[in-house]
């Protein structure tokens, strides 16, 4: 803890507030005056330059309307129940890698799932562009390959789909019913290395003995992982999630790239953050786009208090 | 060795190999885009076609895919590393600094500055992304790299803070204490007993923050124009953007991207994989 000072000891060192100064002016200039800013502009009709008409609350009138917003709202939170089954890996992999009995593999399969990372994340995105590509990528030959196409397109004609069809090769990206699913199969098999390091760090304090003691009991494996494992990592994986949630609320960079700008075709892929994105620099709304933020600041603030509130995150 | 207990063993043993299939299997799907870059980049259209999986013939490489991305993507990489590195050095410059009034002193309104900077980490920056915007435009920064690095510093303040605080305060105060009474003045405590004492979360922190900006584009999509300027974020997505794609080529200029990281992962892997196992129990 920071010591508490005399009144005579404080005089004497002000000069520490110049330490603050640095980190405290730019957080003030790029954060908080952009913040208030935001909420400053979202009650004017303004397209970035020095007019602005003061509209009073008809662009939050607006998004309340807007039928591409709430469709987004509805795409994002089908990503979030994507990206928590996204996790899922991570923790059996990490599970896996603590039950190994060799510390050296242990230690090699740490370094081995670093590598990948030396793939700038932008570079993965648009490898994976590339697997989704109708004809010359990877997926569509791995589909053929197998035979999961043939099986795909039996579905298709059960249910009745008419998206998979014999011969036609499958446009991930460009079929308006494929966009979410590719959404999903993006990133397969959904490791994430920073992840799966720290839920290895959280099951280090696991002690052998724990184990035999759960073998005398006659716990399976499948038993350890509930009883010993998952809630010794649970904190993690708590701590995970909620960064998770807020983080595919608010993104868009992953649609902007992989769809582009209006949310890929029938704008499936569409989520609110694009769509302010979209609004501010592809529409020049800039007032409009202010107020969406606003809205997707409040959702994310009510996120953030029901998870400061609901799940503790004990430290 | 009792032979219940080397059975025991034993049986252990051939316990394990299901799992090292299944962790190489997963293992080998996540390292399949880079497999494809680098075996891709060295094919033309035609032979990726005909043959995608395999590498292609040594002899038969394409090294012209090589030099045109060098041509191509090396400005943006020099672009690129002279944000990552700038950044990286000012983002924690900045923040040991700040780190070191939150921990040592409790000054007044010492607690009310430092919920100010907690508060930011709950903020969504997605907001703040049009104003920020027409602000960088009246500072006319709008279009310059000094935009991008001094932007991303003062984004990155709240978590390097966070974590660089709770570091400090578990140096022994006896460091601090024995510099004093050698008349050290505060920026000297910081430079012999904070920084050594805190170089490894220093090292984790500024891969973090190098790894973070090497990957930004949003930030450099809405403030780069010129084409001179661009990162290698931007630069990908305009390359992104040819209609037709010379596969070969565009996988050469993705490797171009990562080799910097390649290099930085050499030397720092060890020290990488150790620090967030620490700072992940830590935090």
């Amino acid at each position: 803890m920071s010591l508490s000072l005399s009144r005579q000891k404080i005089r004497q060192e002000w000069r520490l507030y110049f330490f603050v100064l640095p980190s405290l002016a730019l957080v003030l200039t790029f954060a908080y005056y952009p913040a208030a800013s935001a909420v400053y502009h979202s009650f004017f009709e303004w397209s970035g330059g020095y007019t602005k008409q003061l509209i009073g609350f008809d662009n939050f009138t607006r998004a309340f309307h807007d039928q591409v917003l709430w469709d987004a709202f509805k795409t994002v939170s089908v990503l979030i129940v994507f990206n928590l089954f996204k996790m899922i890996p991570s923790i059996l992999l990490a599970v896996l890698i603590h039950r190994l009995r060799s510390d050296q593999w242990q230690y090699a399969y740490r370094v081995l799932l670093v590598v990948p990372m030396i793939v700038p994340g932008l570079v993965t995105l648009f490898i994976w562009k590339f697997f989704f590509d109708p004809n010359l990528g990877v997926l569509n030959h791995v589909l053929d390959f197998t035979g999961l196409k043939a099986a795909l397109v039996g579905l298709d004609h059960f249910f009745n789909w008419g998206v998979f069809f014999d011969n036609v090769p499958i446009g991930w990206l460009a079929q308006p019913e494929l966009i979410l699913p590719s959404l999903f199969i993006w990133g397969f098999p959904w490791i994430g290395a920073v992840g799966v390091l720290i839920y290895l760090a959280g099951l280090q304090s696991i002690g052998q003995e724990v184990y035999e003691a759960a073998e005398l009991d006659g716990i399976g494996p499948i038993g350890k992982f509930f009883y010993i494992e998952l809630p010794l990592i649970l904190s993690q994986v708590r701590l995970s999630l909620t960064l998770l949630i807020i983080a595919t609320f608010q993104g868009y960079g992953l649609q902007l790239l992989l769809l582009g700008d209006s949310g890929g075709p029938g704008g499936r892929g569409m989520t609110p953050g694009l769509w302010m994105y979209n609004r501010a620099f592809i529409a020049g709304e800039f007032g409009y786009a202010c107020a969406i933020g606003m809205v997707l600041f409040v959702f994310i603030l009510v996120l953030t208090v029901i998870n400061n509130r609901y799940v503790r995150v004990e430290k | 060795m009792s032979a219940a207990l080397s059975d025991a063993v034993g049986s252990r043993r051939r316990k394990d190999w299901p799992k090292h299939l299944i962790i190489w299997s997963f293992l080998c799907i996540e390292l399949l885009p880079l497999y494809m870059m680098a075996q891709v980049s060295f094919k033309n259209n035609a032979e990726f076609i005909q043959n995608p999986w395999l590498p292609a013939n040594p002899l038969h490489w394409h090294w012209e895919n090589w030099a045109f991305a060098a041509k191509l993507i090396l400005p943006y990489v020099a672009n690129t590393v002279f944000v990552a590195v700038t950044g990286t050095v000012a983002m924690l410059a900045v923040a040991v600094l700040g780190a070191y009034f939150f921990a040592r002193y409790k000054m007044p309104g010492s607690g009310l500055l430092w919920s100010a900077f907690m508060v930011l980490m709950l903020l969504p920056g997605i907001a703040n992304i049009v104003p920020l915007f027409s602000l960088l435009k009246e500072m006319s920064l709008l279009n310059t790299l000094y935009a991008i690095i001094i932007v991303s510093v003062a984004g990155g303040q709240a978590f390097n803070l966070f974590v660089l605080r709770s570091f400090i305060e578990d140096i022994p105060k006896d460091l601090f204490e024995a510099a004093e009474m050698d008349g050290a003045s505060h920026l000297q405590r910081i430079f012999h007993v904070v920084l050594p004492m805190s170089s490894s979360i220093l090292g984790t922190l500024s891969i973090l923050a190098f790894l973070g900006m090497w990957n930004d584009f949003l930030l450099p999509l809405i403030i780069l124009r010129d084409k001179e300027l661009f990162t290698l974020g931007v630069g990908l997505i305009y390359l992104d953007g040819e209609y037709v794609k010379q596969w070969g080529q565009i996988m050469a200029s993705y490797f171009f991207a990562a080799i910097p990281l390649i290099v930085l992962f050499l030397f720092t892997m060890r020290l990488f994989v150790r620090g967030l196992s620490q700072g992940a129990i830590k935090g």
